[in-house]
């Protein structure tokens, strides 16, 4: 992680303009009964790109992301996920579940199951890998989020930090091409917060693509390619790190911002 | 992201096709729904048809008849011991079993708060001897135990004329326990017409009141004033209780109101009620889908329920139009309603409201008996009473008990902080969320006590099952009298149901 | 499968943390104890009005104890009623020549009690300083009983001795260490043991129920102990050697899946004894080798065959297209006429087929799948032969079995039953599909919003009009289906509770790993809910067992039954009915006491009641 600096200047001189879609949003709306949480979102996310979605709360974010893996399901417009568009059918949910890796505030591990059986189950059961095949790969992947010791433990056992990073493994192992994250830090202790983003920054540098929704400034400037602002179901506005924090355009962002910083 | 614009579009549109029918999670989720309820459907009408084939083939007819017919019927006990019809029979039965839930709901209740307390006591003894109880009552079967009341009753000594244990005040025999009597007499129904009034005026006292402790500040005492004067009116009431007769005179007008009225009216009537409420229904359900901005969206389980509102009021409709009987029924039961409240009132100005005998024993033959003077517990009421009472008296003192150890330490001692007395603490901070806790259960355990009172049957004591079991044994007329069980338990379970949960949502208001 | 290693790595879970702490944690001071005179008037008179209540209801137990005693020593009382017809109180009347089959089937289960024991490490330390108190309040007990009671003098002295021992013995270890115990196990099988030699030393009765001079029942003086204590004797050493035997093998064989082997063994094994021992059936060699077996290959190679390929991970929706079809046809035999075991075993293939695609995967797993498919044949297929086949046992009367017997069958079998059923009603009523949601909801509200006997009734009565013709049902066959749909309906509310215990953010990680719905729901979903599930299940187990006296109301010879009406029937035992209910009230007590603390000890230990 020394090499934190370096690493993010050079992902910022990536050349991401010939990359494929990854994620292509067109006028996504949905309602909860009266009210509209999202009003019309449209956004391309390209492959290995790491966007940061910030937002007062109440403003979609979240509701947009659960949208992408259809936790929620939108109804009106369209979202294509690699090539695979989210629709009622079952083989593409199917597919695009299991190509979408989901981080979520409270983590929401299996608390019945010890950490490496929840990170094998999925492969297991969805992926169909053999059982010591999955159980390696989950060992490797404790490894990557640098807990291998806590294997044999339950999650009520660890601190938020490390489930938080179980959780992250519990991700990966589907082996996703993305990867969204819902607030992964918000529900932490200050002094764990740093672990799980340190994970999440070497992922990004790892060259997945990568959906954020925090509040963690820090991170947006350091890691992101890209920053979308929403506010009252929309995307107020889109743009570079650079652009956002140093002079952003809209009113409401300048709002925002001056709250926040 | 303006100049990626064309080749975006085109992307989604290579990706976009119709989804085929077999992996549209929409159609699998109503083709599953609609194939279970295809076979729950098709085996129900199956059996249906085994059983009219089987009851064709044994000559068995399932009609309702028998509810007119003289029946061959002694009950054991209850408002009227050898029934006209088979309907009455049944009617007494219902009866019984209610009196033996109302009763024994009170008693279990009492025994139950009293052990509760004592299994809580700081009395090493008393709290001892209330778990033994609590513990033996539930786990020996309520029917096992019932059974061995009804033993123990039945081999008592034979009723005699000298029998005690108080003579001419309390008997205990074979026969049962005989015990003097308050009951309603004639003039109860002007009496209660007084209370009434009473009331009304109750509550006017007390808006008043509270009206103006909200003014001045100083305390009131609303509720002792309203209380005193219900009192007053029901002290009153019993000397000037013949001025309502008149009341009686209402009762007659309406009765003729009710003669004749068309039942046309009614179904006009019924079915304008019926479209009322779906109309509103739906309504109410696309203002709740509407957006602000007046974008309706509705997913398939939106449809569903909106067909299934819809059917169900048309069917609701055709029923009433088709079958005048139930407008026929509304109207006669009215009538006949009024017209026994008309009767209730048409007494001689000198009956009481209420009257009081002592037990008495005759003996008109070879065999003393119990005469009708008193209140006579018979060996079956007195079985399953003790029965039920105990059984559930056990759990309800554990509800008891869990209800205040449920409530948390740190609550009285916050009373305590703010300076609330003991006494205050427990009425304004203990009681209230103990209640919360307990009454839930409580509602559980008035509705099992309900239903095991069925087990009367293994006793002889005359309710609705055992009743059933006897008419149809004479009549063969299984089906109807089970159909007739069901609904009636099914009618007791709703109403204690629905009585506790508008106690539960009260409870919740109140405590916000 | 999954299940069982889940429990027992939660129990490690809970057990661990609990012992460092308390290893690491300074003792408590002591509490000094309190002289007998400070603790009487602390708890007993610590204030004026506990005084009364003290004095009043030490009244009210003296007179109640003198009264219930003499009421049960009073030489009018018939004793011997109960101990003569034991037997019939037990197994109805069962065969004399033909006893052995019970005792077979009791010394297996209590072969299977005994490994179970060992490997789940059941039992607890108990201090021997506290069992030495508990004697002295039994001895003490006793003493005051033997002076309350209306003994002869030679009996007072005898019973005033026995609970002076009793005292002489507690006094003995009462002031033993602290740290000496001694396992809950072994105080079990000592007091086993005492009664099992007291069967040896003491002339119980001398009486024992025979039949022989039918129509006239009579009772001739046998014993009961003369003819169960070598019985008794050899089972206790079953049970015992059987522990001891598990207990050297339980660390050399894997422990899981011993562990999912005994449980599968606890549920089919009552199955096996009924109709292998207690039934014996009469098979038909002809009948066996023309269709029961060449029925069961097929579907056993075929269906292996079809799980084998449905179970690929690559088949995709043409499986399931597949397994509806398969479904369909299933629905589809009952129209034609077709034998009834085809129908059952194409339904059952149906649903193995709709549950391939949760279970599919790489070879090993397909294999494992195959496998359940053929067990699963191997149990259904001999059960409806065995059913279908006369016993060899011939008993008189309606049903091969009778008395307590029949109490315990009805209750296994509708604990068993009623739990799938249940599981599957929760599902349903807390299911996404409305119609799902309102079927069930309806059927649960209904039977619960009726009483059980009405229920019972309806089905002993009503069953055979609604059975298509040449279909039979005995009376103790409808009676259980309507114990197991009673029973279904409640543990159904249960699981619901436990259910709607499990937070969306469970359903929504499982979703978003990719899990089919049947995936989520039993490897995520379910596991959570049943554990949270398990207090208010053991107690409606508790319920159902009380419940299973209702039989005796619609006439079948179960215990309570055979006690109430059975017995005051003949003619030496004329208004022995007290006597006899007291006895079954007494077992009742007996075994829902003991089920309750035991599940009470169960659930502190995975930690239940923490939650």
């Amino acid at each position: 992680m020394s090499d934190n600096e370096t690493a993010s200047s050079t992902r910022r001189d990536r050349d991401l303009t010939n990359a494929q879609d990854m994620i292509v949003c067109e006028g996504v709306s949905k309602w909860f009964g009266d009210f509209q949480a999202l009003n019309g979102v449209s956004a391309t996310i390209k492959e290995q790109e790491v966007v940061v979605v910030l937002g007062p709360s109440g403003s979609g974010k979240s509701t947009w992301i659960r949208c992408i893996n259809r936790l929620e399901q939108h109804q009106e417009g369209r979202i294509v996920v690699d090539g695979v568009e989210l629709s009622n059918d079952l083989r593409n949910i199917e597919k695009v579940r299991s190509e979408v890796g989901m981080v979520f505030q409270m983590f929401n591990l299996f608390p019945h199951l010890t950490v490496r059986d929840n990170i094998s189950l999925a492969p297991i059961w969805v992926r169909k890998k053999p059982r010591t095949e999955a159980e390696e790969q989950a060992t490797a992947l404790l490894e990557r989020v640098g807990i291998p010791e806590q294997a044999d433990k339950f999650p009520g056992q660890l601190s938020g930090g490390q489930q938080q990073r179980v959780a992250i493994a519990r991700a990966l192992a589907m082996e996703p091409k993305v990867m969204l994250f819902d607030e992964p830090t918000s529900a932490l202790d200050p002094e764990m917060i740093k672990e799980v983003l340190d994970v999440m920054k070497e992922l990004a540098l790892s060259g997945m693509t990568m959906m954020v929704v925090t509040h963690e400034m820090g991170f947006a400037k350091e890691v992101a390619d890209k920053i979308m602002f929403m506010e009252g179901g929309q995307i107020v506005e889109m743009g570079t790190p650079e652009h956002f924090f140093t002079n952003p355009t809209e009113e409401r962002t300048k709002l925002f911002l001056s709250q926040i910083l | 992201m303006q100049s990626h614009a064309e080749e975006k579009s085109s992307t989604l549109k290579a990706v976009s096709q119709r989804v085929p029918l077999w992996r549209d999670v929409v159609v699998i989720k109503w083709v599953t729904q609609i194939g279970l309820l295809a076979v729950v459907v098709a085996s129900l009408w199956f059996l249906a048809g085994q059983a009219g084939d089987n009851l064709r083939a044994r000559n068995i007819n399932t009609g309702f008849d028998f509810l007119e017919r003289p029946p061959d019927i002694q009950l054991s006990e209850g408002i009227d011991t050898s029934p006209a019809t088979g309907g009455r029979a049944l009617w007494v039965g219902m009866v019984n079993t209610l009196r033996m839930a109302v009763v024994g709901i009170i008693f279990a209740t009492v025994l139950g708060v009293v052990v509760g307390l004592a299994r809580l006591s700081n009395n090493w003894l008393i709290k001892r001897l209330a778990g033994l109880w609590i513990e033996t009552l539930r786990n020996v079967p309520l029917l096992v135990q019932m059974i061995f009341y009804f033993a123990v009753l039945t081999a008592l000594p034979r009723v005699s004329l000298e029998s005690g244990p108080i003579n001419g005040w309390l008997h205990v025999s074979n026969k049962g326990i005989s015990m003097p009597r308050i009951f309603i007499s004639d003039g109860f129904y002007q009496w209660i017409t007084v209370v009434a009034v009473g009331c009304l005026a109750a509550f006017f006292i007390r808006k008043q009141r509270i009206k103006k402790h909200d003014l001045t500040g100083e305390n009131t005492h609303a509720v002792y004033w309203a209380f005193f004067t219900v009192c007053t009116f029901a002290l009153i009431g019993l000397f000037i209780h013949p001025v309502f007769g008149f009341v009686g005179g209402i009762f007659s007008a309406l009765a003729t109101l009710f003669e004749n009225i068309p039942t046309t009216l009614i179904k006009v009537l019924l079915s304008s009620i019926l479209i009322f409420f779906a109309a509103r229904w739906i309504r109410n359900f696309f203002a709740s889908r509407r957006s602000a901005t007046g974008h309706l969206s509705l997913i398939d389980d939106d449809i569903f329920r909106m067909i299934f509102v819809g059917a169900g009021a048309l069917i609701a409709i055709i029923v009433v139009v088709a079958w005048t009987g139930i407008s026929s029924w509304i109207l006669n039961s009215g009538r006949d309603l009024f017209h026994m409240l008309e009767a209730k009132f048409e007494v001689d100005g000198a009956a009481r409201p209420f009257d009081a005998m002592k037990p008495d024993i005759v003996k008109p033959g070879k065999f003393a008996n119990y005469g009708t003077n008193g209140l006579t517990m018979g060996p079956g009421f007195a079985a399953v009473f003790f029965g039920v009472v105990f059984y559930t008296s056990a759990f309800v003192a554990e509800i008891i008990r869990g209800g205040i150890l449920a409530v948390p330490k740190g609550q009285i001692e916050a009373a305590n902080a703010v300076g609330l007395s003991r006494g205050q603490s427990l009425r304004h901070i203990v009681l209230p969320q103990a209640i919360r806790i307990i009454l839930p259960p409580m509602g559980n355990q008035y509705l099992n006590l309900t239903k095991n009172t069925s087990l009367a049957i293994a006793v002889g004591y005359s309710d609705i099952v055992q009743v059933g079991q006897t008419v149809y044994n004479q009549t063969g007329k299984s089906l109807p009298v089970m159909a007739i069980w069901m609904l009636f338990y099914l009618t007791c379970s709703l109403t204690i149901s629905v009585i506790v949960n508008f106690y539960n949502v009260r409870m919740k208001i109140v405590e916000r | 499968m999954t299940n069982f290693k889940d429990s027992t790595s939660t129990d490690q879970l809970n057990s661990d943390p609990a012992e460092a702490e308390s290893s690491s944690r300074e003792l408590p001071p002591k509490i000094a104890a309190l002289s007998p005179s400070e603790w009487l008037k602390a708890n007993l008179f610590s204030s004026t009005f506990n005084s009364i209540l003290t004095v009043i209801s030490v009244a009210a137990i003296l007179l109640i104890l003198r009264g219930l005693l003499s009421f049960i020593f009073n030489p009018l009382r018939q004793w011997s009623a109960t101990a003569t017809n034991m037997r019939l109180l037990m197994t109805q009347a069962y065969p004399e020549n033909q006893y052995v089959r019970i005792w077979v089937s009791l010394g297996f289960l209590l072969f299977l009690a005994g490994v179970s024991l060992a490997f789940w490490r059941a039992g607890r330390r108990v201090q021997i300083a506290q069992v030495g108190k508990q004697l002295l309040a039994i001895g003490a007990f006793i003493l005051l009983t033997t002076l309350l009671a209306p003994f002869s003098n030679k009996a007072t002295i005898i019973w005033l001795l026995i609970g002076v021992f009793i005292i002489g013995v507690g006094m003995f270890l009462k002031p033993a260490d602290e740290q000496k115990t001694v396992s809950s196990l072994t105080l079990l099988s000592g007091a086993f043991l005492l009664a099992i030699l007291s069967l040896w030393v003491i002339p119980y009765g001398h009486h024992s129920y025979i039949s022989t001079r039918t129509p006239k029942i009579l009772a001739e003086p046998g014993t009961v102990a003369m003819t169960t204590k070598l019985p008794w004797t050899i089972m206790l050493g079953v049970a015992i050697s059987s522990y001891f035997l598990a207990c050297i093998f339980r660390d050399k064989i894997d422990e899981a899946k011993s562990k999912a082997v005994l449980s599968a063994a606890w549920l089919i094994s009552p199955l096996f004894l009924l109709f292998l021992v207690l039934r014996d059936p009469d098979f038909d060699t002809g009948h066996l080798f023309s269709t029961d077996i060449p029925i069961f290959v097929f579907f056993s190679v075929v269906g292996s065959v079809l799980l084998l390929w449905l179970t690929k991970p690559e088949i995709g929706e043409k499986g399931r297209i597949i397994s509806t079809a398969i479904l369909f046809i299933g629905f589809g035999t009952f129209a034609i006429s077709m034998l009834m075991i085809v129908r059952i075993l194409t339904l059952c293939l149906a649903f193995f087929a709709l549950a391939a695609p949760t279970f599919s995967g790489q070879k090993p797993a397909r294999i494992r799948y195959a496998k359940v498919w053929i067990a699963t044949m191997v149990i259904l297929c001999w059960l409806i032969t065995a059913i279908n086949t006369p016993s060899t046992a011939k008993v008189p009367g309606d049903f091969f079995i009778g008395g307590f017997a029949i109490t315990l069958m009805i209750f296994f079998f509708t604990m068993v039953l009623a739990f799938p059923l249940g599981v599957l009603l929760a599902l349903a009523r807390t299911s996404k599909f409305p119609i799902f949601r309102i079927i069930s909801t309806t059927f649960i509200e209904f039977i619960r919003g009726v009483p059980l006997i009405t229920i019972l009734i309806f089905f002993s009565v009503m069953v055979p009009l609604f059975l298509p013709e040449g279909m039979d049902l005995t009376e103790i066959a409808a009676v259980t289906i309507a114990f197991i749909i009673f029973e279904a309906a409640y543990l159904a509310e249960n699981v619901r509770g436990g259910l709607q215990s499990v937070t969306r953010g469970q359903h929504e990680a499982a979703e978003a790993v990719g899990m089919t719905n049947a995936q989520k729901t039993f490897f995520i979903v379910l596991p959570q809910a049943l554990r949270v599930a398990i207090p208010p299940m053991v107690g409606q187990i508790i319920a159902t067992f009380k419940e299973t006296g209702l039989l005796a109301i619609i006439g079948i010879f179960d215990f309570l039954y055979i006690a109430r009406s059975v017995i005051p029937g003949q003619t030496e035992y004329m208004g022995s009915t007290r006597e006899n209910l007291l006895f079954v009230s007494l077992v009742y007590l007996v075994i829902c006491f003991s089920m309750s603390k035991a599940s009470q000890r169960v659930e502190k230990r995975v930690g239940l009641g923490e939650r």
